[in-house]
């Protein structure tokens, strides 16, 4: 990848890779390859701290405009940023919610005060997010949230149920959607309104994935209070500014996800090597089609960089989506393939393997951030131009 | 809905705008004439010639844009062969093979010293620079050469039947041999719009060239590229018949099955279009291309044989009568499956070139 960034970016990869080596280090360096997907339960304090820390390098909001507290970085040199993180082994971030979600929201919908008031702390790593989109009855169909707000006392009032919501239990404040317009159908009368998660009416509660562990939780709303101004857009707006959220979940931290697949696949091949599995004919070929798959997504990754620059994520992302989380997926089976029956036992307490844990969680990766039967009717629809049955 | 190719510099979109012009233009016309006009008038076969030898001064780069652009309409003239043997006889000539040494390594010691290569390079490379002569490569057969003169039976030579010049591998250097020093069968093919022939050289003369291993990964580069071009004519008329033909009262793209398979084919479209740019740009840096040519041809060649057989699955019976296109298409994606490294064969030398063993 280093063709990408050219020779220019030399010294900010040497930037980016000298912070790094002084900072993960000392009270950090047990985070290196901790959290993250199938791992967010693992040393939370010490990952709170670490967002602190990346807060006062800058290094939160790299490609956020100058006058909005960011550094303005161009698209390379936040992936060189990503590149670096997931080399140096950086941990699983809780502070993403905000910074890649909502930030970029209120960077496009959010008044002058809003922005004042929350991009701060977001920047500087001591204020974190979780997202309120998904409920029982809204999955796939997120137009048919049921979450209510009502405007009373001049206080938004909310009642209803989100799931779903990875990192809620350390979450600040949430980002939700919820019907603000009871007469109204479908995705007129939502509005996106920002909710502080610590205060009575809000109850967390922990959903124990496939893995023994939890990745996500449900949140139930019960009287829960937002101020009045603290509706991103106008209200019944919500629709539009939350599909903005979604087109900007992608992108450059692709980059380092696919270093980070790179490490995965180096692990399978280590252990087919050490147990001689590699010598079967079939789990040879599945691990070549898996090196090859994985250049092939990075060629695909490239390939959308040299989409012009500024411009709104298109269907790239969900082309990327579908490519990354099946190979995922396969690569999960072929880690427990190479391992064999011993992949058949667990230590005590539910002790995964990272071969095991990576079987399990990846069977994720196909429903999140919309399933991969979403991203194909998307595709069919924006790109090919099918016909709506 | 074809996507896009933002690697395109402006030139190379004008280019690829003219020749798609040119190859709807003449999809359905003689052969013979199509030829005459794709190397006299456009000029094609001299993309990748430096000016200095009355080539237009391009790269693999632009000739992979013509390939492409050919490949989508499975254009009958011997394209890609001719126009890959230019730029290996361009390299030969002026020295510029990636690696440096052309007639040095891999045949050091040969029977033919390297200047008298180039010179017989050079009058190769005016005659299919802007003379009309097509050329084909011989990499099977385990061709002997013994001073100077070739010898032993090539079979399965792409575009072999309209050659005039055929570059041939014997142990690891590339020779070229007039066709009329060698006796040529054309073979009857399942894809009709590529011929194969079987060459016998019985002692021929013959001149040293380069490394043959280079050519065919260049070849190998080349049909990944053909197999995008090909492949997403395929999703774009599979595609625009699905929005038309109506059953159960309503298109049959509005089906999700139907929708559903189509995403996944311009998923698989998208990935073969990325893997074939970064294999053209490997052209210019050794140590990648002999890891990414095969790589890239078969992804891409797997990739066009799904879109190929999905075509006539979504077609319908339309879809394997002879007077529907798409029997060529996946005759053509069968083929390049099959030649220059099977799927599996390719796999495996991936595996070795990248140390996954």
């Amino acid at each position: 990848m280093t063709g990408l960034t050219g020779l220019s970016d030399v010294d900010f990869r040497a930037e980016v890779r000298g912070w790094l080596a002084a900072n993960l280090t000392g009270e950090f360096a047990g985070l290196v390859g901790r959290g993250g997907p199938g791992r967010e339960h693992e040393m939370v304090e010490q990952r709170l701290a670490w967002e602190r820390r990346l807060g006062e390098g800058g290094w939160i909001g790299l490609g956020w405009p100058v006058e909005d507290g960011g550094r303005g970085l161009s698209w390379p040199r936040q992936v060189v940023f990503a590149e670096e993180y997931a080399r140096a082994g950086g941990p699983g971030r809780i502070g993403h919610m905000g910074e890649q979600l909502l930030g970029p929201t209120l960077l496009m919908f959010g008044s002058r005060e809003q922005k004042a008031r929350f991009l701060p702390g977001i920047l500087a790593g001591t204020q974190l997010w979780c997202q309120g989109y998904s409920e029982p009855d809204a999955g796939s169909d997120l137009a048919a949230v049921k979450t209510r707000a009502e405007l009373r006392d001049g206080e938004w009032h909310l009642y209803g149920q989100k799931v779903w919501t990875s990192l809620a239990q350390f979450a600040d404040w949430c980002f939700v959607l919820a019907r603000t317009d009871p007469a109204a159908e479908r995705h007129r009368g939502l509005s996106y309104l920002l909710v502080p998660m610590r205060q009575p009416g809000v109850e967390v509660r922990p959903i124990v994935a496939l893995t023994g562990t939890s990745e996500f939780n449900e949140v139930f709303l019960d009287g829960a209070r937002a101020a009045a101004d603290d509706v991103v857009g106008a209200p019944g707006d919500g629709w539009r500014v939350a599909l903005g959220t979604l087109a900007v979940e992608r992108g450059i931290s692709t980059f380092g996800q696919q270093l980070g697949f790179q490490r995965e696949f180096e692990d399978v091949l280590a252990e087919a090597r050490s147990t001689g599995a590699i010598g079967d004919p079939d789990i040879a070929a599945r691990i070549a089609d898996a090196w090859i798959g994985l250049q092939v997504l990075r060629f695909t990754a490239e390939a959308t960089l040299g989409t012009p620059a500024g411009s709104t994520p298109g269907v790239e992302a969900n082309i990327a989506k579908l490519l990354w989380a099946p190979w995922h997926q396969r690569l999960g089976e072929l880690a427990v393939d190479v391992a064999g029956a011993d992949a058949t036992q667990v230590g005590p307490g539910y002790d995964l393997t990272d071969a095991q844990r990576l079987f399990l969680y990846t069977r994720a990766d196909t429903i999140y951030g919309g399933s991969n039967e979403i991203q194909r009717n998307v595709i069919a629809e924006r790109h090919l131009g099918l016909p709506r049955a | 809905m074809t996507t896009v190719d933002h690697a395109d510099s402006p030139e190379q979109a004008a280019l690829r705008a003219a020749v798609r012009e040119f190859a709807t233009r003449h999809a359905a016309a003689e052969p013979a004439g199509t030829w005459r006009r794709l190397t006299g008038e456009l000029g094609l076969t001299a993309l990748a010639i430096p000016e200095s030898h009355d080539g237009m001064g391009g790269t693999l780069a632009e000739v992979a844009v013509a390939v492409e652009e050919l490949g989508r309409v499975l254009l009958p003239v011997p394209y890609l062969s001719t126009a890959l043997a230019a730029a290996v006889l361009a390299e030969a000539v002026t020295g510029a093979a990636a690696g440096g040494a052309v007639a040095g390594g891999a045949v050091a010691g040969g029977a033919v010293a390297g200047g008298a290569a180039a010179g017989g390079a050079a009058g190769w490379l005016r005659g299919v620079a802007g003379g009309g002569l097509a050329a084909a490569f011989a990499f099977t057969g385990g061709l002997t050469a013994t001073g100077g003169r070739l010898s032993g039976v090539a079979t399965h030579v792409l575009d072999g039947a309209e050659a005039d010049l055929f570059l041939a591998r014997a142990g690891g250097a590339l020779y070229a041999v007039r066709a009329g020093d060698a006796a040529v069968t054309p073979v009857g093919t399942l894809d009709q719009t590529r011929s194969q022939a079987t060459v016998a050289f019985t002692a021929a003369p013959a001149a040293l060239i380069g490394p043959a291993d280079r050519a065919e990964e260049l070849l190998r580069v080349l049909l990944a590229v053909e197999s995008v071009g090909a492949a997403e004519h395929c999703l774009d008329a599979t595609v625009g018949y699905l929005k038309t033909r109506v059953q159960f009262g309503r298109p049959i793209g509005a089906f999700q099955a139907l929708r559903h398979r189509c995403a996944d084919l311009a998923v698989e479209v998208a990935s073969a279009r990325a893997t074939a740019r970064a294999a053209v740009a490997a052209a210019a840096a050794p140590d990648r291309l002999a890891v990414l040519a095969p790589l890239a041809k078969r992804h891409c060649a797997d990739v066009f044989w799904h879109v190929a057989a999905d075509m006539i699955q979504l077609h319908g019976g339309i879809g394997v009568t002879w007077e529907h296109e798409a029997h060529r298409y996946l005759k053509r994606a069968k083929t390049t499956q099959l030649l220059h490294g099977t799927p599996a064969q390719l796999r495996r030398l991936v595996a070795e070139r990248a140390g996954l063993q």
